[in-house]
């Protein structure tokens, strides 16, 4: 049964963009796409073939599926409720940052071996936010194996439970921070514009711009299965041990359904940052987690 | 619940680190009215409820209505510019701002006091640090005004701490405190303003005698 949550997440997946992008359509007053196009466009990119510039070398053809194989690994990890991912150890929640890192950092080498002068500024940028926001989830995370004594997903997940008035408010803040990571490392609205057609102002588009065919649609759906694992994530502060599957699996979909119109609608209604008041705006995530983290030692008394 | 509004009030200190424009400066003390006015209704529940009225009234009129609707008179009849104008790059200010209610966790972990509530003094230091940080890093008279306000609210909070033995005292001169301060600056604003164009600290380099 361990698999339930892979199932899940491969499931939440296939339809949180084409969410995201109703969202936008209504709130814009548009017919809009259905909620499968973006799924379409994958499965479109997926038959055709790839065209690799003469200038870039291997590093360029086998970063996207190491970036692919990454995320998929870090799904691995992601608990459900009380079961536990098909990978669980201890200290696994670093393994899922810098596993993540891993594909981060092969997508970045591949831009900077296309030579091109935009895709080396668009992956200056996106590792200089991934390493604002690393902080931040890292004190979370710390904060959260500090509350329960446990030290992987699935042991921090399954002991988490809400007791007094700020062990909520310390839960809820989380959440709030989590999401906003999971929109830096998905590269969308604030930070970062995906429907934005000036490479100067991208972000994670500009790295991608070399990329075609079944690459191009590997990094696509890679990104897809991002939302849905950070989603995931989510979820889990809500999934108190003890409910059954027929309340904790439409809690998972309400939670994934939720934050997926939140997306569309902070992409509808904020406009992108100034890029140079992005790295503020990331780093205050690492002041929310330190104040979690205040939070978490109040609640285990160590001060009063 | 105390523990969950001064958090938010922490994290209201952290948002003024970054905020660029005065009105998100002034709804953020409004803002702070409201989460000191839920922390005093709290902890002095158990006082004399004249005490008690005063205390509330106190913040729910003065920090939350009175003074940032005065400031928000200040700022349009003076015409001040809408911007902050921070000497200082604002991811700097949110770096200091954290190192800020780092050190002042870190100093009030080193007291051994057993009467003393920690979170009390951790907050308020904090906001008083940020208050006067705020007064050195930014150019304007007003946000000088608004600095000095978060600073008026780290003293409430550390007051409330002990507000259930002397209540009556610390607020009222905390009431007189933020009175004259907002009445006078407010008024040499508005004096500046008919002499010279722009309410900038800079401009005071110029003076001759």
């Amino acid at each position: 049964m361990n698999i339930l949550s892979l199932i899940l997440i491969v499931t939440a997946s296939l339809f949180f963009t084409g969410i995201v992008i109703r969202t936008k359509s209504i709130f814009s007053g548009r017919k809009g796409p259905g909620i499968f196009q973006p799924l379409k466009d994958v499965w479109r990119l997926f038959r055709k073939g790839a065209v690799y510039s003469k200038t870039s070398s291997f590093i360029f053809q086998i970063a996207p599926s190491i970036y692919f194989a990454s995320v998929l690994m870090a799904i691995f990890l992601i608990p459900f409720g009380n079961q536990p991912g098909i990978i669980s150890f201890k200290g696994d929640f670093i393994f899922f940052a810098y596993v993540l890192a891993l594909g981060k950092f092969f997508m970045i080498i591949s831009a900077l071996d296309t030579g091109s002068s935009f895709e080396g500024m668009g992956a200056s940028r996106e590792s200089l936010y991934s390493l604002l926001a690393e902080p931040a989830f890292f004190i979370l995370m710390g904060s959260f194996a500090l509350l329960t004594g446990h030290t992987s997903f699935y042991e921090i997940f399954s002991s988490l439970h809400f007791g007094s008035y700020i062990s909520y408010a310390v839960g809820t803040l989380a959440a709030i921070v989590l999401a906003i990571i999971a929109l830096i490392e998905n590269s969308r609205m604030p930070v970062d514009d995906p429907k934005t057609h000036l490479e100067l102002t991208m972000i994670h588009e500009v790295m991608i711009l070399d990329n075609s065919g079944f690459d191009l649609g590997l990094i696509l759906y890679a990104s897809n299965l991002k939302f849905a694992m950070y989603g995931a994530l989510i979820a889990n502060f809500f999934l108190t041990p003890g409910y059954e599957w027929y309340y904790s699996i439409p809690i998972f979909i309400s939670t994934q359904i939720l934050f997926a119109m939140a997306v569309g609608a902070i992409e509808s209604f904020m406009a992108r940052f100034r890029m140079n008041h992005n790295p503020q705006y990331i780093f205050m995530l690492t002041s929310i987690s330190l104040l979690i983290f205040l939070g978490v030692l109040l609640i285990l008394g160590k001060i009063a | 619940m105390t523990n969950i509004l001064l958090i938010t009030f922490a994290i209201s200190l952290i948002y003024l680190g970054v905020a660029n424009r005065l009105s998100s400066y002034i709804s953020t003390l409004a803002f702070q009215g409201i989460l000191l006015f839920g922390v005093a209704f709290i902890e002095l529940i158990e006082i004399n409820w004249v005490i008690l009225v005063f205390v509330l009234l106190e913040t729910i009129i003065f920090k939350t209505i009175a003074i940032p609707y005065f400031l928000n008179y200040v700022v349009q009849k003076n015409n001040i510019t809408r911007d902050a104008e921070p000497f200082l790059p604002d991811f700097v200010s949110i770096v200091l701002i954290t190192v800020i209610i780092l050190g002042s966790f870190l100093l009030s972990n080193t007291i051994q006091d057993p009467h003393l509530r920690k979170i009390f003094f951790v907050v308020a230091l904090s906001a008083l640090f940020t208050g006067l940080y705020i007064i050195v890093t930014r150019k304007k008279i007003i946000t000088h005004v608004m600095g000095f306000l978060v600073i008026e609210n780290g003293v409430f909070v550390l007051s409330l701490a002990v507000g259930n033995e002397m209540p009556m005292l610390v607020n009222i001169g905390i009431l007189l405190d933020i009175f004259a301060s907002v009445f006078l600056l407010g008024i040499f604003a508005n004096k500046i303003g008919d002499v010279m164009q722009e309410q900038d600290v800079e401009q005071l380099r110029n003076l001759r005698d």
